[in-house]
């Protein structure tokens, strides 16, 4: 059995058209660390690993649509997925840093009624992107109050 | 528990429907669900072995700028990005599950090279899940052998 740090058990797969790039600006902009890299011939990138926290993305590419998988950029800026990302602090100044590296901030960091505070962005093959971190702590009744949604929960977290 | 760093957004035509097959052939337990006054639903959460994935409906509005969060049933059948969830035991059985569900199974449970054993199944709006399980410690020398590829730093890329 692998003596590997445990994996989170759901991870995003993300399909870039220049994964070798994108490795390179999601390290600059969102203060990702690759920690591994299985490459391929010419620009390709087989897997890899990016990490923030105890947290794991994976890039691969190019991107090939007979495969299945495409950059937002080749079907028109459609995204079947999303990423959120929650963070535990500096939330204004990530966006900062996504902003200067070329991000496209679509919401600006702001304070939701549910208590996190989010900002979202597009990356540079369009993929979407929303940051969190709360910015308090609301019970669900609070929540529902806030914000005129009717909300259920159970045990969140421990499943 | 605090929620994982990345939790993917995963969008349907038809979110309720996901939300229950997702219980029914994954295991997943919905842990939070927020509905307007209308009872349509706006947000979703689910929890798997310590995971989470969001379940939405298709939308597009100014935060995203000129994104629009898709089912790949709205995107000829492509994926921007694939789901994959590390199972700690019990793949085969939950391949089989899956497949009682309905999943489409396009690549059945089989060890691979890297120490995972590993299946593929496509959930009934075609956004494509991997499931694997650590069979043995993954061998970088083995992988150089049977593939040439190699493990690299982003030092060592050199084009």
């Amino acid at each position: 059995m692998s003596e590997a740090p445990r994996r989170p058990s759901v991870v995003p797969l993300l399909w870039y058209d220049k994964p070798r790039a994108a490795i390179d600006w999601l390290q600059k902009a969102f203060g990702f660390e690759a920690t591994m890299i299985v490459a391929g011939d010419d620009d390709s990138v087989i897997h890899s690993d990016l990490t923030l926290g105890d947290g794991a993305i994976y890039v691969v590419g190019p991107s090939d649509m007979g495969q299945g998988g495409a950059t937002p950029a080749q079907v028109g800026g459609r995204n079947t997925q999303s990423v959120c990302v929650n963070l535990t602090e500096g939330i204004d100044a990530h966006c900062e840093r996504a902003r200067a590296a070329g991000a496209k901030i679509g919401r600006e960091p702001a304070d939701q009624p549910y208590g996190d505070r989010v900002y979202t962005c597009l990356d540079l093959e369009g993929h979407s992107w929303a940051f969190a971190q709360p910015a308090r702590v609301l019970t669900p009744e609070e929540m529902a109050a806030a914000t005129g949604r009717h909300i259920e929960t159970k045990g969140a977290g421990n499943g | 528990m605090a929620d994982p760093t990345f939790t993917p957004a995963v969008f349907y035509k038809n979110p309720v429907a996901a939300l229950k097959w997702l219980e029914q052939a994954f295991g997943f337990e919905v842990v939070t669900l927020i509905t307007d006054a209308e009872g349509n639903l706006a947000h979703s959460q689910m929890a798997f072995q310590g995971g989470a994935v969001q379940v939405g409906g298709e939308w597009e509005g100014p935060i995203v700028g000129p994104a629009r969060m898709r089912s790949p049933q709205t995107v000829e059948g492509v994926n921007t990005q694939f789901i994959r969830v590390h199972l700690a035991e019990g793949i085969d059985a939950h391949c089989d599950r899956a497949r009682a569900a309905g999943a489409s199974i396009v690549a059945e449970p089989e060890d691979q090279f890297y120490g995972s054993r590993v299946y593929r199944a496509l959930d009934p709006e075609g956004h494509v899940w991997n499931f694997d399980q650590p069979v043995r410690a993954f061998d970088p020398d083995e992988m150089h052998a049977k593939m040439g590829l190699k493990v690299s730093s982003l030092a060592e890329v050199t084009s």
